[in-house]
């Protein structure tokens, strides 16, 4: 692990590429939550639908404590989790829409949670104190997340119908929008890996390919050929495109606005 | 899909009994323990363990779920 580094003695533009990474982290956790909660009911089993209620909470509690990271920036949480528009969410591409089908979905698990858990790791080993301790309880809740994505992933990948060509379909339109922001290697994220904050970008993809290489072989897709998207936004440290408006709003707790307590 | 039934048992601290506090239809061992994990957890228990129900061997021939479940599996 890093020596710690004081974030107000970084400079204007390393203080505003970590505020992006916070950003882009906890939006993801927010929307995956989302993602995992839209299949509560529906799911394939009752206790397939108890763990992604479990797994809703789990990421977003974990999107709670990335925000509060703000505060080491100077930056007020609330306002960035109630009151941003919808075209701020830095959140992944592959969460902006909700899962049609439940292979889309344990793709998600698989590929997409298996994405945010890398870009954690490696800032957990990084110089930013919050995350080095609050990032490991995150990283062995999501544990029992990889476990549950694999297993599914391979169940579906080892049937002969429906299932897995939706799972092919999924895991196809998700991976060059997760490799490009794995693999991003602009000059906030160079910044952040000179600063010791997160590690170098090739050994960051190299890691996420690590994780998925053999499960996406399973329905035949060589995870390293897979090319990064090539729509990269540097404002929000994501590839273009925004979540839905509807989700967005249940991000934001549009509908609770009346009830706040903090 | 084929499902199988895991039975989980836990106990809350060090020394307790270990008790039988419900069961999870599962496919394989990894998502039993996913399942007893995320279902039976808003009690932090010292251990939880998972066993698959055709794996419990009955001590006496009685009406158990066990010993019915062993029965009628022997035929």
């Amino acid at each position: 692990m890093a020596d710690a580094i004081d974030p107000a003695a970084l400079g204007a533009e390393e203080q505003s590429a970590l505020e992006r990474l916070i950003l882009t982290l906890a939006d993801s956790k927010r929307l995956m939550g989302i993602r995992y909660s839209d299949w509560i009911l529906g799911s394939p089993s009752v206790e397939t639908g108890i763990a992604t209620s479990s797994m809703t909470q789990d990421e977003w509690g974990h999107a709670r404590l990335l925000y509060a990271m703000l505060k080491e920036l100077g930056r007020d949480p609330e306002p960035v989790e109630h009151d941003r528009e919808t075209s701020e969410y830095a959140s992944i591409a592959a969460l902006d829409e909700e899962m049609q089908d439940w292979a889309a979905l344990v793709a998600a698990m698989a590929l997409a949670d298996r994405a945010i858990s890398v870009m954690l790791e490696s800032f957990s080993r990084g110089s930013f104190e919050q995350a080095q301790t609050r990032v490991p309880k995150m990283l062995a809740e999501e544990e029992f997340h990889i476990s549950l994505g694999t297993a599914w992933y391979r169940r579906l990948a080892g049937t002969d119908g429906d299932a897995r060509d939706l799972l092919l379909a999924a895991t196809e339109s998700m991976l060059p929008t997760l490799v490009a922001w794995v693999g991003a290697d602009d000059a906030p994220m160079q910044l952040l890996v000179g600063a010791g904050v997160i590690g170098p970008a090739e050994e960051r993809l190299a890691a996420y390919r690590d994780a998925i290489r053999e499960l996406t072989a399973l329905v035949g897709v060589d995870a390293d050929g897979v090319e990064a998207s090539d729509d990269w936004d540097g404002s929000r440290g994501r590839t273009a495109g925004q979540p839905s408006e509807e989700a967005a709003s249940r991000a934001r707790g549009d509908l609770n606005r009346a009830l706040f307590v903090e | 899909m084929r499902e199988i039934v895991y039975d989980v048992f836990a106990r809350k601290d060090r020394g307790d009994v270990l008790s039988h506090i419900g069961y999870v239809d599962a496919f394989d061992e990894e998502t039993a323990k996913v399942y007893a994990h995320t279902t039976y957890s808003e009690q932090t228990w010292f251990e939880m363990c998972v066993v698959e129900r055709s794996n419990i061997i009955p001590v006496n021939d009685g009406d158990g779920l066990f010993a019915q479940l062993r029965r009628s599996k022997n035929g």
